[in-house]
């Protein structure tokens, strides 16, 4: 699977090469996208000094966590987006028929090319706002990892429910946007209920909250708790994806691979 | 068999669209949903080697069989063995040994040359570099490939899609080869090529090929036996010999004449008449043929004759409508 993944990367960025111009426009386009909220929040936090914790450099910590994070799982686990169209669209039926783990298959064999600007833009705003000791290094390198497999995680529950309840793309993507967009804000200034949605059904806390926190503060016994949550994350999602293949109608409707 | 089917049953829930806002309202709160048959207690079983067409009208249920036994849908009923394997218990062992060309979806990575899909499907079949680009080299040419295997996908024609379609199902050398609607927006001559392909590959290398389509010179040019699905069911499963030849067992004659036709013969219905060519229709279990040319010759004075059995798309078209031969016998 290993290399099929690497075959998968080349592919795709030789299939991004047809059209350059709008590789570099997307990927430019969406990191300057990004850089627009760093003078959001310059302009912010030169009014309130911190919130709840947070200053300037804490809260560009966890926009180069989110940005790096989505943009991994964009480049590299880029088809889950599009999940509920393949199941309603009846195209799961080329990734059934070939012998390989089904859900890397599926989730590996596109790329989003603007994820590429959000990934260069988290890794970059992280050298730049953030101390560079090799530990911390280290845990935004697995944070980013585990934050896209994460945001993976996220679109197969939310396009799993396409098996279930017909087209469940629009509330899949609702989700997905909704978990990014959370993301970007400090944990600490949601309270309540909210603070158990974004620990469950829209769980910005598992993606990058508390990663934020590790890095800032290492804590082992929190670690724990984040891989536990990421793990039950994680197998719900399988779970209900593979509950759902059984309901899977398959149909006739012309495709391409894209 | 490389394939034994038994009483295989699948239905599918289709919502029913309520009419009206109100209508519309309730089914949001409680929707309703008819049953849809698409395969009612199927059986069958295939010999290793076989060329078979699997045949029907939209809706029969052909799809969904072919569906059910590659391992992309679960059965509600009945079991499956392909090579011996249960497609869904062992859905990548047996990936490993089927392939399968939907003429709808492409297998193809759309922006990119056909070679670099071959080169990726090498990877996902566990095969090494070295073995791809063998296999590569083969399907080149059995195909005739050559010319445009490094251009996109995207600018291939119809034809040469399918060409590469079908050669990317047979990268890891399958031994059975499923092909639904291979065919389809082809016209006459790559249809004839893609043909003369698939037949050249059972004769040589002996895959077992599961034919459906649409297309009557598809089936009768390639195909040694015939399943016909109705509704889910089997109505028909015979040689295609049998089936041309006794199933409907009649003739139509067209014949060139000097002069106005000039035949009475049991058996034989006129279909045209014109003043100098006619078209008639020999019903042979009430006619002898040899009667029937003998009369023909003698009574008329002839410029030009041909004998054809009935069209393959009119013998398709009497199953579905119900037509057996006992029925068209009587």
């Amino acid at each position: 699977m290993r290399g099929l993944i690497g075959k998968y990367i080349r592919f795709n960025l030789a299939a991004a090469m047809e059209y350059r111009v709008s590789f570099v426009i997307q990927v430019l386009g969406m990191a300057l996208n990004n850089s627009a909220f760093i003078f959001f929040w310059l302009l912010l936090f030169d009014k309130v000094g911190d919130i709840n914790g947070y200053g300037f450099t804490e809260v560009m910590l966890l926009w180069s966590l989110a940005a790096a994070g989505f943009g991994f799982n964009e480049v590299f686990l880029g088809n889950g987006r599009y999940l509920s169209r393949i199941i309603y669209q009846g195209e799961l039926d080329v990734y059934l028929l070939q012998p390989v783990p089904l859900i890397p298959n599926i989730l590996c064999s596109r790329m989003n090319v603007s994820g590429w600007g959000d990934l260069a833009y988290g890794i970059i705003l992280f050298l730049l706002s953030q101390e560079l000791t090799p530990l911390w290094i280290f845990l935004f390198a697995v944070s980013c990892v585990l934050a896209a497999l994460l945001f993976s995680s996220i679109n197969l529950f939310y396009h799993s429910l396409t098996f279930y309840m017909g087209n469940g793309e629009n509330l899949a993507s609702a989700a997905y946007n909704m978990v990014l967009t959370f993301a970007t804000y400090p944990g600490t200034i949601f309270k309540g209920a909210s603070t158990w949605i974004m620990h469950t059904l829209l769980p910005a806390a598992l993606v990058i909250w508390i990663p934020t926190e590790l890095i800032l503060h290492f804590s082992l016994s929190r670690a724990l708790f984040l891989l536990a949550g990421d793990g039950i994350l994680v197998a719900t999602a399988y779970l209900l994806f593979k509950g759902g293949l059984r309901r899977y109608a398959s149909g006739n409707r012309m495709g391409t691979r894209l | 068999m490389i394939l034994d089917i038994k009483g295989l049953n699948k239905s599918f829930k289709s919502p029913v669209k309520a009419e009206g806002l109100s209508g519309r309202v309730k089914s949001l709160i409680k929707g309703e949903y008819r049953e849809i048959r698409a395969v009612r207690d199927l059986s069958l079983s295939v010999p290793r080697g076989e060329m078979l067409a699997f045949i029907g009208p939209n809706g029969a249920g052909k799809s969904t069989t072919i569906k059910l036994i590659t391992g992309i849908l679960y059965p509600d009923e009945g079991s499956i063995s392909v090579l011996g394997m249960d497609p869904h218990r062992q859905r990548k062992a047996l990936s490993l040994k089927i392939g399968t060309v939907f003429g709808q979806k492409s297998q193809l990575w759309y922006h990119l040359p056909a070679s670099d899909s071959f080169s990726l499907l090498g990877s996902i079949y566990n095969m090494s570099a070295g073995e791809t680009e063998r296999r590569v080299a083969e399907l080149k040419e059995i195909f005739e490939l050559g010319d445009f295997l490094d251009q996109p996908v995207r600018k291939l024609s119809l034809g040469q899609r399918i060409r590469c379609e079908i050669a990317a199902s047979l990268i890891h050398s399958p031994e059975i080869l499923f092909l639904d609607e291979p065919s389809i927006g082809l016209d006459v001559v790559v249809k004839a090529r893609i043909r003369d392909l698939i037949k050249r590959l059972n004769e040589e290398s002996g895959i077992t090929v599961f034919l459906t389509s649409h297309d009557a010179g598809d089936i009768e040019k390639l195909c040694r036996r015939v399943i016909v699905i109705n509704e889910g069911t089997t109505v028909w499963d015979g040689s295609m010999k049998e089936m041309k030849y006794s199933l409907l067992n009649r003739r139509i004659i067209d014949v060139k004449l000097e002069e106005e036709l000039n035949l009475d013969l049991p058996g034989v219905s006129i279909l045209k008449n014109r003043p100098y060519s006619a078209k008639l229709e020999a019903d042979l279990n009430r006619a002898d043929m040899k009667e029937v040319m003998e009369t023909l010759i003698r009574n008329n004075t002839i410029q030009d004759i041909n004998v054809s059995p009935i069209p393959m798309e009119e013998v398709i078209a009497h199953i579905y409508e119900g037509r057996t031969a006992g029925e068209a016998a009587e």
